[in-house]
């Protein structure tokens, strides 16, 4: 590896970054992913339109609306009307659940019976339905405890869910998967186009022509790339930090590290993927393909790793997105760092896939016309 | 020591996506020497090129300086005393540097060490190229003539002892090409460099020490130009028409295999070609043009511009050109890369804005947007590139050409078949443009901007890289759609001795009309040329 020869590829592949602008998806890509998944993705429900037919009118249904009427999570309005017509609310989509709290809800509660409410709950979105549920079944839970200390357990027959608990915030759990995703997606893309790119216009030539080693030409394309997005490691932490307002219990120093290596990960996938086609629009869409789909399902986001069973737990394991999201919960949430075996573990395995993603790519490099 | 520049081909076989490209080449060059590769489309010079540069995989051996490599892995050791330049204008040029940028790229790549003595020698090959003022212009931004000058140098930086270069100059105008050749001349009488080059021009191919002439993978003869022209002359007749069945013929030659009682003429390289085909049976059918369905007593002037101008910033790509196009003329426009050609038939294509002048088709005058529209359905416009669909085959193609023009289906498969049968693709008609030879491909471009019977044909360097034959044949074709047509024919090419065909040059200088006038009366005006392409470069000097 000669360093002036490396020197002259690198800048030539920056002065070509900047001068065909790309460099501005480097850096406009990774941040627009980050703000429109960390706004988009939203698994709690707030202003639930939630309609209360209180046939009871006593003290402690009264109690009881008044505790959905200040939450947050609902716009509470209490009506006199029958169950069909609340159902045509729900039908008619003004309304998204309705509360029916029973004539002698008072008399019942007080005298220790069991009593019932109805629920109705719009669950055409059934994940929004099932956290409108659990909410109201908290609210209720909450308020049985609070209005009657001396009610004993089972006056209100409620299945609690935990989901309520709120403490846990959406963006701490949706943030630092996205910086999984994303550092697995545009460093992969930008990789992708520059060794294809050569090959569709002919310069490859001037690889396949001159005594430049596979291992330089290979270096010179991927440290441009490493490089510039170095860059968005730091970026994607401050818009995480003060824009969405996550956490920071670990290590920076782990989380800089860790995301460096994943980088690499990214960059070898794009050149893997740049040494086995032939036209730019191909690399990309592969490279769309194999980094977007299993960055999504294994970062996280959707559902833990932990619960995933049979086939889908394997797949998870064969993405390195969800070993740096193991890394990257640790540092945002958890705070163990290097301390968790777990971490250590993980952070050996995405270096090693740097390591044999880039020479699988060497391998296959031809420095010859097919 | 003399052993020591020698390059040593021996028995070289190059298989190409299953297909044999060259066959048991064998070639002995000597230090300083220069070959010359010519043959048709596909006939494996590139693959000769690519395995000699070690940049594609063959069969046999290959001995360079007492090296011997049978791979491209075991041709890395030498790639330093190569120089590859493959073909395709500017094709290994990134667009976005500028010339000095590429200048210290190539020399960094190559681990040259810039001290003052490369300086010189850089500053002598970029002063040679006429590039020393144009440092700091973007490739991309560089006319053809200059990138292949460009490139050229490049290749030069590290002084090869190898220089390959494959067809440099297809597509370039005289001027660059007297000047590329310059530049290759000094460095190898100065480096004792070896060159292969492969090229379309005989008349470059006549000036090296020897040639080879390749025909489907094989190398069928070699020697130095005037063997080689001397081997065909007693097979060279003036024009004799229908002479006989053995026989083939160009606008101005005809070549035989058995005597004919005709005077003979003075052949150039080109003869190889057509007496090769000869000798294999490969005969060509005689152009056969019939009359187009449609009228073709239109007014005698076709095309009128008055006064066409067009500016770019501040920078002025044509000033008041005039052009008239006749009734049944074809009419040349020449030019440098560069002199403003392609900004000219794109206004009269209606494709570019017109900034001054007025313009006029078959009597009426092209203002509005509409009018620029029904331009376009007057015109057949053959590109440089051939404009195909490469993943539709030669019938679907033209089908939907016929149907783009808006001609009913069954007009359109009548008219397609007798194009076909008449301009001699028939067989190919279910092929993909990509597998065709590029002659093929040339004659069914030239169906697709007929399909809708334009009263003025458009053709832009439509022969670039095309071979001898089948260039002939073009030629015989428009001729043809002339005379028969009364079509007006606007052609722009680099080969000079294409223009002797045309009925009138036009002659384009930085963006302005500097010649207008028939082949006869130019070499009236310019007594002292022996060739075209002598008076051309009158103009530019």
């Amino acid at each position: 590896m000669r360093i002036g020869i490396l020197k002259a590829y690198i800048l030539k592949e920056m002065n070509e970054l900047v001068r065909s602008r790309l460099i501005i998806m480097v850096y406009l890509l990774p941040t627009m992913l980050l703000l429109l998944f960390g706004y988009g993705i939203r698994m709690e429900v707030t202003h639930a339109r939630i309609a209360i037919i209180d046939n009871d009118q006593s003290h402690l249904s009264n109690l009881l609306t008044s505790k959905f009427e200040h939450s947050k999570y609902f716009d509470a309005t209490t009506t006199f009307m029958d169950e069909g017509e609340a159902l045509r609310k729900i039908k008619q989509a003004q309304s998204d659940a309705i509360i029916i709290i029973p004539a002698a809800f008072e008399k019942r509660l007080l005298k220790g019976q069991t009593t019932q409410i109805g629920i109705y709950v719009d669950a055409a979105f059934p994940s929004r339905g099932s956290t409108m549920e659990s909410y109201v079944q908290g609210v209720i839970l909450n308020a049985a405890s609070g209005l009657i200390p001396n009610a004993t357990n089972g006056s209100i027959v409620i299945n609690q869910r935990t989901l309520f608990n709120q403490a846990m915030r959406d963006e701490d759990a949706i943030v630092p998967g996205l910086i999984g995703l994303v550092l697995l997606v545009a460093p992969a893309i930008i990789a992708a186009l520059l060794i294809v790119k050569e090959k569709e216009r002919g310069t490859i030539f001037n690889f396949y022509a001159s005594p430049l080693t596979k291992a330089e030409f290979i270096a010179a394309k991927l440290i441009p790339v490493f490089l510039l997005h170095s860059l968005n490691i730091f970026i994607l932490l401050l818009w995480a930090l003060y824009l969405f307002e996550v956490p920071f219990r670990g290590s920076f120093w782990l989380y800089w590290v860790a995301s460096e290596f994943y980088i690499l990960v990214s960059i070898s996938i794009g050149i893997l993927i740049s040494v086995i086609t032939k036209t730019q629009i191909v690399a990309v869409v592969l490279t769309v393909m194999v980094t977007i789909i299993p960055g999504f399902m294994y970062s996280g986001i959707i559902m833990p790793i932990s619960s995933m069973v049979g086939m889908s737990r394997y797949e998870a394991h064969v993405f390195p997105v969800m070993y740096y999201n193991h890394i990257l919960y640790d540092v945002f949430l958890v705070g163990e760092g290097l301390a968790s075996e777990k971490t250590q573990l993980y952070l050996v395995i995405l270096a090693l896939y740097g390591v044999i993603l880039l020479g699988l790519g060497a391998l296959w490099l031809r420095k010859e016309i097919k | 020591m003399q052993m020591m520049g020698m390059l040593k081909i021996d028995r070289v076989s190059v298989t190409h996506n299953k297909r044999i490209a060259i066959k048991e080449a064998t070639l002995n060059v000597n230090e300083g020497e220069i070959i010359g590769f010519i043959g048709a489309d596909g006939a494996g010079k590139s693959s000769l090129i690519h395995a000699i540069a070690g940049v594609i995989r063959f069969e046999g051996q290959i001995t360079f300086q007492n090296s011997v490599y049978h791979s491209p892995s075991e041709a890395e050791k030498l790639k330093s005393q190569i120089g590859l330049m493959p073909q395709g204008i500017g094709l290994v040029l990134y667009d976005l540097l500028t010339v000095g940028e590429h200048l210290r790229f190539f020399a960094n790549i190559r681990n040259i060490t810039q001290d003052d003595r490369f300086n010189e020698y850089k500053s002598r090959l970029l002063r040679m190229a006429g590039l020393d003022k144009f440092v700091d212009r973007r490739a991309g931004n560089l006319s053809g003539g200059m990138m292949q000058k460009l490139s050229l140098i490049c290749t030069l930086l590290h002084r090869p002892k190898l220089l390959i270069l494959d067809e440099p100059t297809t597509g370039v105008d005289p001027l660059s090409r007297i000047e590329l050749w310059k530049i290759l001349d000094q460095i190898r009488r100065d480096e004792g460099t070896i060159v292969l080059v492969s090229t379309a021009y005989m008349q470059e191919a006549a000036q090296m020490d020897r040639v080879l002439l390749f025909d489907s993978g094989e190398i069928i003869a070699q020697g130095s130009a005037k063997e080689l022209i001397e081997s065909v002359r007693e097979m060279t007749y003036v024009l004799t028409p229908s002479a006989n069945l053995h026989s083939m013929s160009t606008l101005d030659t005809t070549y035989s295999l058995e005597p004919l009682e005709a005077e003979h003429i003075s052949p150039t390289l080109e003869a190889l070609f057509f007496v090769n085909a000869l000798q294999k049976n490969r005969l060509l059918p005689p152009v056969e043009i019939t009359p187009r369905d449609g009228d073709s007593s239109f007014a005698s002037v076709v095309m009128e511009a008055i006064g066409l101008t067009k500016v770019f910033g501040d920078f002025i790509a044509n000033e008041h050109v005039d052009i008239r196009l006749n009734r049944g003329e074809i009419l040349g426009l020449l030019g440098a890369n560069g002199a403003g050609k392609t900004t000219f038939i794109k206004m009269l294509l209606g494709l570019l804005s017109i900034d001054g002048g007025e313009l006029s088709l078959l009597g009426k005058r092209i203002e509005t947007a509409k009018d620029r529209q029904a331009l376009k359905s007057s015109i057949g416009y053959v590109s440089q590139h051939f404009a195909l669909y490469n993943d539709m085959t030669v019938r679907e193609n033209l089908l939907y050409f016929a149907l783009m023009h808006q001609i009913p289906m069954d007009t359109a498969i009548k008219r397609i078949a007798r194009y076909a049968a008449e301009l001699g693709f028939e067989e190919y008609m279910d092929a993909i443009p990509t597998e065709l030879p590029l002659g093929i491909n040339q004659r069914f471009s030239l169906a697709a901007a007929l399909l809708h019977e334009p009263v003025i044909l458009f053709l832009d360097e439509p022969t670039s890289g095309v071979d001898a034959i089948a260039r002939a044949q073009f030629w015989q074709l428009l001729v043809a759609l002339k005379e028969k047509w009364k079509i007006a024919i606007l052609i722009t090419t680099h080969y000079m001795s294409e223009a002797e065909f045309c009925d009138r040059i036009v002659l384009m200088r930085e963006g302005q009309k500097v010649a207008d006038d028939t082949i006869a009366n130019l070499y009236t005006a310019h007594p002292n040329a022996q060739t075209f392409e002598e008076i051309f470069l009158e103009y530019y000097r």
